[in-house]
C-alpha cells in the first residue's frame, strides 16, 4: 500500500457493497421464506462491513479522519443509512424500508463512482479539534436518520395507504424523526461550542449553518404538527418530504449556493 | 374545527386564522419598519439598558401568565396554533438568509431596502425573535405548573431555547469583537471593530515569537502546454512528500534530498533559515514503460524565490505545491490593567481567557507565510456568555430527552391546545 492512493481502489470495494446490496435488496423484496431474508440481511451487512474496511483503511493511509471532503461524508451517509436500514429490519422487520436505505447507499457510492476523490492528507488548523469527530458522525447519523425517515414519507405520498396500513410506518418515521432530530441538535449544538472555541463566537449564520438550521426548523415543524394533530396523516407526511428536499440542499445544495462562497463548511473536492 | 366559522377572530380555542394572521403581521410591520428607516442597522441600549429591559421583559411575562392564563389570549399564544406559524415566520427569514449572502454590501435595491444582507440586525428578525420568546415563554410556564416530571424534557427544550434567544439577544449590544494586529517585539493596546473603529483596551499584549509548523509540501504532475494537474482514472495526482518512494501518476518518483528550509545555490539547493528560505526537494523519477530515469530539483518558492518546477519530458512537469500550516501559534505577553502580566500561547482552538477577554489566533500575513512577523489575534468580551451556556446545555440536555424518551405515545392528544 505504500504511496499509493486509496482512492484508485475505491471501484473494487464500492462495486463488491453494491453487488451485496443489490441481491440483499433482490432477496428481501423477492421471497418471504425466513432463510432468504437471514441470507439478505447477512450480505446487506457484508456490503456495509466491506465498505467500512475501505474507510479504515483510508483513515490510516491518510493520517487524518476521513471526514472532511463531499467524498469522505459520502461514505459515511453509505454506512449509515445501510446500517440503520439493517438495525430497523431486525428490529421492526420492514423490508422495503432496508431496501430503500440500500438503494440510497447505492446512489452515494455511485455519486462517489463519478466524482473521483482527490487524495489530501493536509487538515487546516481550525478542524484540528477534538470537537471534529463527534460534530461530523453525529450530523451525519441524524440526517441519515431523518433521510430514512422522509423514505417512509416518500413511500407514503406514492403508495397511498389507508388509515389501517399508515400506522405502522408513520410510527417508523415518528421514532426516527425524533431519534434524527436529538441528533441534529446536538450537531448544532457541538458546533456552537466549538465554534466558539475555534472562532470566537457561537453562531456566525455560515452557510452551512444557515441551512442545517433550515433543516432543523422543518423537522421541528414536523414534531409540532405530529403533536397537535396526530391524525393527520397525510399532511403530516407531506411536511417530512417538504423536509427532506431542504435536507437534501444541506447536503449537496450548499456549495452552489451564491451566499456560499468563502465558506468554512464547503468542503474541498 | 367544527365550530370554526361560528367562532370570532381571537377567540377561544385559537385557530391557525389567528396564529397566521399574528406572525405575518410581524413580518409585515418589521420589513416595513425595515424600509422606512432607511435600512439603518438596529441596536439594543448596551449595559445597563439591556439589563434592565431583560428585567421588565421577564417581569411582564411572568405577571400576563400569572393574572390572565385563562384569557384566550395568552392560552392562544401557547397554543401549536401559534407556534407552528411563528417557527414558520422564522424560517422564512432563515431561509432568506440561504439565499442571500449575509454581510456584504449589495448592490441589489429590494436587498439594501429590506436588509437582506445583514438580516440578523434588522426589524422583522428582532421583532419575530421576540414574538418566539413571549411564545416560549408563555409555553414554558403553562407546562411547569403544576409541576410534573414527565415535561421535564419539555421545558429543558423550550427553556433552553428561550434563554439561549433571550441572552443572545440582550448580550449582542455588550459584546465585542475585535481584531488585533500584533507584531513581533512590540507592544499593543489597540484594537479595531468590525466597523474599523480603534478601541483603547485594558490590557497591552506583546507579541514574542509567531510560529508556523507546516505539513511537508505537496507535488504534482502538470501538463507543459496547459498548466492543468494531470488526472489518473479521473482523480488528480497530488502526493504528499513525507515518505521517500512513491508512485505518482504513470510515474514512479524517489526523493533523494528533503529540505524544509532552503535557498537555490547554483543548479542545486542548499539549507537556509533565512525570511523568505522555501522548501525544495531533490527527486529521482523513472517512467517504469521506458525506464527513463531523470532527477532535479523542485521547490515551491516563496514571496522571495520563485518556484522551480521540473521537466520531465516535452509533455510533463514535476512541480511542488506551496506547504500548507499545520498550526499556527503565538507567544505573546499580556499585561493587564488590574496588574497581571502573563507569558502564554495561543493556538488556532486554544485561545486564552483573562479579566473576561478571550484572545484567539486568527490569521497572520498570508504572502509570507512562516516567515509572517504579523500575528492577528481576535479578542472577544462576552458578559453574557454564560447565560448562553446555560441555554446550550439544557436543550443539550433536552435532545437526550427526545432520544431517550421518543414521541409521547398518545400522539399528543392528551395536552391538545
Ligand atoms: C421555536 C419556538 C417553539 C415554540 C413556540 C414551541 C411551542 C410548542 C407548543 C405550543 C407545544 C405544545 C405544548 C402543549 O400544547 O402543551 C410544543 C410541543 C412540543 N415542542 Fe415545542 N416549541 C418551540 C420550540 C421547540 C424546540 C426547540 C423543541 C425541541 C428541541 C421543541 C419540542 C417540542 C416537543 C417534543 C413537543 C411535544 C410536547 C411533548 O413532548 O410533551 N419545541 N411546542
Amino acid at each position: 500500500m505504500e504511496g499509493q492512493n486509496m482512492w484508485l481502489d475505491f471501484p473494487i470495494y464500492a462495486s463488491v457493497a453494491i453487488v451485496c446490496w443489490l441481491a440483499a435488496s433482490g432477496l428481501f423484496l423477492s421471497s418471504g421464506k425466513k432463510l432468504m431474508n437471514q441470507m439478505a440481511a447477512g450480505l446487506s451487512f457484508a456490503g456495509t462491513a466491506f465498505l467500512l474496511v475501505f474507510i479504515t483503511i483510508l483513515w490510516v493511509n491518510i493520517q487524518r479522519p476521513p471526514m472532511r471532503t463531499l467524498g469522505e461524508t459520502r461514505l459515511w451517509y453509505a454506512v449509515f443509512l445501510s446500517g440503520i436500514g439493517l438495525v430497523s429490519y431486525l428490529r421492526w422487520k420492514y423490508k422495503w424500508l432496508v431496501s430503500y436505505s440500500l438503494g440510497l447507499a447505492m446512489v452515494f457510492l455511485i455519486i462517489n463512482l463519478n466524482h473521483p476523490e482527490t487524495y489530501d492528507k493536509t487538515l487546516m488548523p481550525a478542524l484540528q479539534s477534538p470537537w471534529f469527530i463527534p460534530h461530523v458522525i453525529v450530523y451525519i447519523f441524524a440526517y441519515a436518520m431523518l433521510g430514512a425517515s422522509s423514505l417512509i414519507a416518500l413511500r407514503n405520498l406514492f403508495f397511498v395507504p389507508t388509515e389501517r396500513t399508515i400506522k405502522g410506518p408513520i410510527q417508523m418515521a415518528d421514532n426516527l424523526v425524533y431519534l434524527g432530530f436529538s441528533f441534529l441538535t446536538l450537531g448544532l449544538l457541538f458546533g456552537a461550542l466549538w465554534a466558539k472555541e475555534a472562532w470566537g463566537h457561537y453562531w456566525t449564520w455560515d452557510p452551512k449553518e444557515t441551512w442545517a438550521f433550515i433543516t432543523w426548523m422543518f423537522y421541528l415543524v414536523y414534531i409540532h404538527y405530529r403533536f397537535r394533530h396526530p391524525s393527520e396523516h397525510k399532511k403530516a407526511m407531506a411536511v417530512l418530504a417538504v423536509s427532506f428536499a431542504i435536507l437534501l440542499i444541506c447536503w449537496f445544495g450548499v456549495n452552489y449556493l451564491p451566499s456560499a462562497q468563502n465558506s468554512v463548511h464547503v468542503y474541498s473536492e | 374545527m367544527s365550530n370554526e366559522k361560528g367562532r370570532k377572530f381571537g377567540q377561544h380555542p385559537w385557530s391557525y386564522r389567528e396564529g397566521s394572521t399574528i406572525s405575518a403581521a410581524i413580518l409585515l410591520i418589521g420589513f416595513s419598519i425595515q424600509a422606512a428607516s432607511g435600512g439603518t442597522v438596529l441596536l439594543i441600549a448596551g449595559f445597563p439598558w439591556n439589563l434592565i429591559l431583560g428585567v421588565v421583559f421577564l417581569g411582564l411575562l411572568v405577571f400576563s401568565f400569572y393574572f390572565w392564563q385563562k384569557h384566550p389570549v395568552i392560552k392562544g399564544l401557547g397554543s401549536v396554533k401559534a407556534a407552528l406559524p411563528a417557527i414558520l415566520g422564522f424560517t422564512f427569514l432563515i431561509l432568506l438568509m440561504g439565499f442571500v449572502k449575509q454581510d456584504v454590501e449589495s448592490r441589489n435595491a429590494l436587498v439594501k431596502l429590506f436588509g437582506l444582507s445583514h438580516l440578523v440586525k434588522t426589524w422583522p428578525f428582532i421583532l419575530i425573535n421576540l414574538y418566539l420568546m413571549i411564545l416560549l415563554g408563555i409555553v414554558t410556564m403553562k407546562r411547569l405548573i403544576p409541576y410534573n416530571f414527565k415535561n421535564a424534557g419539555f421545558f429543558l427544550n423550550h427553556f433552553g431555547l428561550f434563554l439561549i434567544l433571550f441572552s443572545t439577544a440582550l448580550g449582542s449590544s455588550d459584546m465585542q469583537r475585535l481584531s488585533m494586529n500584533c507584531n513581533e517585539n512590540q507592544i499593543e493596546h489597540r484594537a479595531v471593530d468590525v466597523s474599523g473603529k480603534v478601541v483603547e483596551l485594558p490590557l497591552s499584549i506583546k507579541l514574542l515569537d509567531f510560529n508556523i509548523d507546516e505539513f511537508r509540501p505537496k507535488v504534482t504532475i502538470v501538463d507543459n502546454k496547459t498548466n492543468e494537474i494531470v488526472q489518473n482514472r479521473g482523480i488528480d495526482q497530488l502526493e504528499m512528500l513525507d515518505r521517500d518512494s512513491f508512485d505518482i501518476a504513470q510515474y514512479h518518483l524517489k526523493m533523494e534530498q528533503f529540505l524544509a528550509s532552503s535557498e537555490k545555490a547554483g543548479d542545486a539547493y542548499i539549507k537556509a533559515i533565512e525570511p523568505g528560505s522555501a522548501p525544495s526537494a531533490k527527486v529521482v523519477v523513472t517512467n517504469p514503460t521506458d525506464h527513463t530515469r531523470v532527477s532535479g530539483w523542485i521547490s515551491s518558492g516563496s514571496y522571495v524565490n520563485s518556484p522551480e518546477a521540473f521537466r520531465l519530458n516535452e509533455y510533463y512537469s514535476l512541480v511542488m505545491l506551496p506547504a500548507e500550516p499545520r498550526k499556527f501559534s503565538s507567544r505573546i505577553n499580556i499585561q493587564t490593567k488590574s496588574g497581571k502580566s502573563v507569558m502564554t500561547t495561543v493556538e488556532v482552538n486554544k485561545p486564552f481567557h483573562i479579566d473576561g477577554w478571550t484572545i484567539y489566533q486568527t490569521s497572520y500575513n498570508t504572502e509570507m507565510g512562516r516567515w509572517s512577523e504579523l500575528s492577528i489575534l481576535e479578542l472577544v468580551h462576552d458578559p453574557w456568555l454564560p447565560l448562553v451556556y446555560i441555554g446550550i446545555f439544557l436543550m443539550m440536555a433536552g435532545a437526550v430527552f427526545l432520544f431517550v424518551s421518543g414521541k409521547p405515545k398518545n400522539g399528543g392528544t392528551e395536552h391538545v391546545a
